[in-house]
């Protein structure tokens, strides 16, 4: 195709995309009482998603790092016990996972008298805010728990390769040079690690946004769970398929900025 | 031990459903994401643009969002047209996980074609390639050794993300393992170890055997 050609076809594509995304929001405005009416309970359930997606990734990344030291550890057993936490990890279903947390030792711990909801209710009547305790809060306690491990072995290996990607001879020359074992990985070796596993870290923080999704299965009133229990009982389909499709939004303005986010990040480090 | 032969048989059954899922669902997430990758090389905007929202959206949302979507939402409107037959679980499950990893596979396919350097294009076309000669001969034999590990990566997260499709009452491992554990709540442990070393029994060797080509599909270049 010649360029002229190119060029009309192009102007056309304009004028054309704009009328989608007209007709899309031609499609929201079409829904606009559903849209005012369940826009608080899908905020609270984004509020929810953000509060578990940040608590997980902070208890993921202590655990990713304990691990990455573990799998760099010169004690084999250390090492062994790493690499089998990493592996059993990687090699199972993150849902699976979730669900052994939750019924598996979320009972057996209970059966034996630990109660996270108990515990977290009588912290906050001596704080007089027990209010603030959803009843779900087991659920919110083992999901979290296990969306942390789960990633925490992701991360490990994350951090491992960062670790490793720092030449040996710089933490040798800063060991003979008097440097503290502690001191050479606080001083030489991270400062430099960091700068690798910052994009790959955002990464892993999206998808387990999208996987905190999974902790609708046990009830908790996140925005997926909040979405379902909002469409389930809509007995119009294009109701209810708009009721998806709203949900869907919200986990896209939460995670397309941070994938971009990531992109610029990876260019940057890219460049040095 | 609580688990019957019986038990065992089910768990091997739902291995098998497993393995069905991702069989059918990774051709067609490889194939609409090699159409995807070219359309979003291309230099028309009509195909580049469709193909990039595609794969913004598919990766920004969350695959159980995707899979309620289908099989909720998508299945009321199937019915209110009387295709009552196609709201399944294999048929939202299989579509979901292949539009969902689609998008993953078509930014592996991107990134092959663009790591063999231009200059090798320009030399074999400049030996008198036609294009599509350059692209057979040249660019994919280099190409595809770069693609095949993170594909069968990705083969394995389809194998694990399969069991969200539990959640729609998809006969696969997790739901397997969700009704044994419903009826053997008590001492529920024997179960969860069995699907583990299931998972793993199906994970390990795959990538086992990725490293293994790579190696061999390296040492042919």
């Amino acid at each position: 195709m010649n360029k002229r050609g190119t060029k009309g076809l192009n102007s056309l594509f304009f004028i054309a995309l704009t009328v989608v995304i007209f007709g899309f929001f031609y499609y929201l405005y079409s829904f606009k009482p559903l849209i005012i009416l369940y826009l608080p309970f899908l905020l609270q359930g984004t509020v929810a998603t953000i509060i578990i997606s940040l608590v997980s990734i902070v208890l993921a990344t202590l655990l990713g790092f304990g691990g990455a030291l573990g799998r760099l550890s010169s004690y084999v057993p250390i090492r062994w016990l790493a690499t089998l936490y990493v592996e059993v990890i990687r090699g199972t279903p993150v849902l699976v996972q979730l669900l052994i947390w939750y019924y598996g030792f979320g009972n057996l711990l209970s059966s034996l008298g630990f109660n996270p909801y108990t515990i977290a209710f009588q912290l906050m009547t001596v704080l007089q805010n027990n209010s603030l305790v959803p009843d779900s809060f087991n659920g919110f306690f083992y999901g979290v728990i296990g969306l942390s491990f789960n990633y925490g072995a992701y991360l490990t290996e994350v951090f491992r390769s960062g670790i490793e990607s720092v030449p040996r001879g710089q933490s040798e020359a800063a060991l003979s040079l008097g440097f503290t074992p502690w001191h050479t990985l606080r001083r030489i070796v991270l400062p430099q690690a960091i700068r690798l596993t910052i994009p790959p870290f955002t990464n892993y923080f999206i998808t387990l946004i999208q996987d905190s999704a999974l902790l609708s299965t046990f009830a908790i009133t996140e925005l997926e769970q909040q979405t379902y229990a909002l469409a389930f009982p809509q007995v119009d389909a294009n109701k209810k398929l708009f009721v998806f499709v709203y949900g869907a939004l919200f986990y896209l303005i939460i995670c397309y900025p941070l994938s971009l986010l990531a992109r610029y990040l990876e260019r940057r480090m890219a460049r040095g | 031990m609580n688990l019957t032969h019986q038990d065992f048989l089910a768990f091997l059954g739902g291995a098998r459903d497993t393995l069905i899922y991702c069989a059918v669902s990774f051709p067609l997430a490889l194939f609409l994401g090699l159409i995807l990758a070219l359309m979003s090389g291309s230099h028309l905007l009509w195909l580049k643009t469709p193909a990039r929202i595609f794969i913004e959206v598919m990766r920004s949302t969350p695959m159980l969002t995707q899979l309620f979507l289908l099989y909720y939402g998508v299945g009321a409107v199937l019915v209110s047209f009387n295709l009552a037959q196609y709201d399944n679980a294999w048929v939202a499950g299989i579509t979901s996980l292949a539009l969902n990893y689609a998008a993953y596979e078509a930014e592996i396919f991107r990134a092959g074609m663009l790591s063999v350097d231009y200059g090798q294009i320009e030399a074999a076309l400049s030996l008198g390639f036609t294009k599509r000669q350059s692209f057979l001969r040249i660019v994919l034999p280099q190409a595809i050794p770069l693609m095949i590990p993170p594909f069968v990566n990705d083969f394995i997260y389809m194998l694990k993300d399969s069991s969200v499709v539990s959640i729609i009452s998809g006969t696969e491992l997790t739901a397997v393992l969700s009704a044994w554990v419903s009826h053997h709540g008590s001492n529920p442990f024997a179960g969860y170890a069995l699907a583990i070393v299931l998972y793993l029994l199906l994970s390990l060797p795959t990538s086992y055997l990725a490293r293994l080509l790579e190696q061999r599909l390296r040492a042919n270049l």
